[in-house]
């Protein structure tokens, strides 16, 4: 393909990408790099690279809002990027490994399966939008893993406290490894860390995952570019128009009905595991 | 409804460490997508019949991954070293926005989360500096 029309429909696709993921909160990601696999023949690797810089972009844009306006707990964030990190950096380690080793089919089976298992996380919604019975444990009495923010909704200031830090702390580790290996953001198991086990009000809990997916990118990004596998005549379009989808979608997001928007998509991101799947099984 | 347990007293990060972070994120991804973009229309000028296929079988700025090679290409005005630079930045501002971290909370005398964002950062710098070319 010529690359100038190859670069436009990448940065078109990326622009409704960006667009339809920001409205389900899904993040454009997870349907560019089976979109990259599929249909533009992108080497696993340098799709993953093109993941990983597009999240560096998406939550530079989004996560610079929230720090702004106070909602993400920055304590909080950046202690927990402590298992991230490593798990990111064991992540886009193994990417390379395997792909040196010839198991691009496993890591298309198993990123098939991981974008399977996002899908039932972003249908659920937690009831219970600020937590209550919150035990916090010693540490994060010690390092005061507590904050308060001034709820829009409610027109009123909510405090919180955080709870269990280990397995929160196991949880990120592992999402870090998610992120590294397959580019995405894994924002659905952060979020899971910071309501399930840290009990965070579930705005503080978006807004720190969002802060804290760009530093795990970076992590991904920085094994990935340094060992090649970053193209930027594929990650610039990809990045620049899924900028411009999620900047679009936020826009309008408030008037939307967003069960609906991502009731609507999901059906489009199981067409796409389970076509990764059977590329990686080599079925047609 | 609010939490059972009173949140303890803590010291508060200042609210010039939100707006410093705020800046670091905003001018990091400007920067890095004015870079990007403007390359990329020079390197379509500069390779008129380039392909896709062409692109993707070689990646063009594997000869501007080190700093050597990125100097030179910058200084010769080479695209694909400037397209190299656009990835850095992006890759480069939250490690910033981490390093911001670490100086406010060593400011703050908070050892404990001085020395997580500090091992943060410099697990940061050796997956771009060590492992990344050791695995390569």
């Amino acid at each position: 393909m010529e690359l100038v029309l190859f670069v436009l429909l990448l940065a078109l696709i990326a622009v409704a990408a960006g667009f339809v993921g920001s409205l389900t909160g899904l993040g454009g990601g997870v349907v560019m790099i089976p979109i990259l696999l599929i249909f533009f023949g992108v080497p696993f690797p340098i799709a993953v690279g093109t993941g990983s810089v597009t999240i560096l972009a998406t939550s530079a844009t989004t996560g610079a809002a929230y720090v702004r306006d106070r909602l993400t707990d920055l304590r909080i964030g950046m202690f927990l990027e402590i298992a991230t990190v490593p798990g990111a950096l064991l992540g886009a380690a193994l990417t390379v490994f395997l792909t040196h080793a010839n198991l691009d089919q496993a890591l298309l089976i198993a990123l098939g399966f991981v974008l399977l298992a996002i899908v039932p996380g972003t249908l659920s919604r937690r009831h219970e939008e600020l937590p209550s019975g919150v035990v916090p444990d010693a540490r994060s009495l010690r390092l005061g893993f507590s904050g308060e923010y001034h709820d829009a909704a409610l027109d009123r200031p909510v405090r919180y406290q955080a709870a269990e830090t280990d397995p929160a702390l196991g949880v990120m580790f592992g999402a870090g490894v998610v992120s590294g290996m397959f580019g995405i953001g894994a924002g659905i198991f952060k979020v899971l860390a910071l309501d399930r086990y840290l009990r965070l009000p579930m705005k503080v809990a978006t807004a720190t995952s969002n802060f804290m997916i760009g530093v795990t990118a970076a992590a991904g990004a920085g094994v990935l570019l340094a060992a090649g596998y970053i193209n930027p005549i594929v990650a610039a379009p990809v990045a620049t128009g899924t900028v411009v989808g999620a900047l679009v979608g936020s826009q309008i997001l408030p008037g939307l009905h967003n069960r609906t928007v991502r009731l609507l998509f999901v059906p489009v991101v199981v067409a796409l595991a389970v076509e990764t799947i059977l590329r990686g099984l080599g079925l047609p | 409804m609010t939490v059972s347990v009173p949140p303890p007293h803590r010291e508060e990060l200042p609210d010039e460490a939100y707006r410093r972070m705020t800046f670091v994120l905003r001018t990091g991804l400007l920067a890095a997508l004015v870079l990007l973009l403007a390359a990329l229309g020079a390197y379509f000028l500069r390779n008129p019949g380039a392909s896709s296929g062409s692109v993707l079988s070689a990646n063009p700025i594997a000869p501007y991954l080190s700093l050597a090679g990125l100097a030179h290409g910058l200084w010769v005005g080479a695209p694909e070293a400037y397209l190299a630079l656009g990835v850095f930045v992006l890759v480069a501002t939250p490690i910033l926005r981490v390093a911001t971290g670490v100086y406010y909370f060593h400011r703050g005398h908070e050892r404990t989360m001085a020395l997580v964002t500090g091992t943060v950062l410099l697990l940061l710098v050796l997956g771009v500096l060590v492992i990344g070319p050791l695995i390569r």
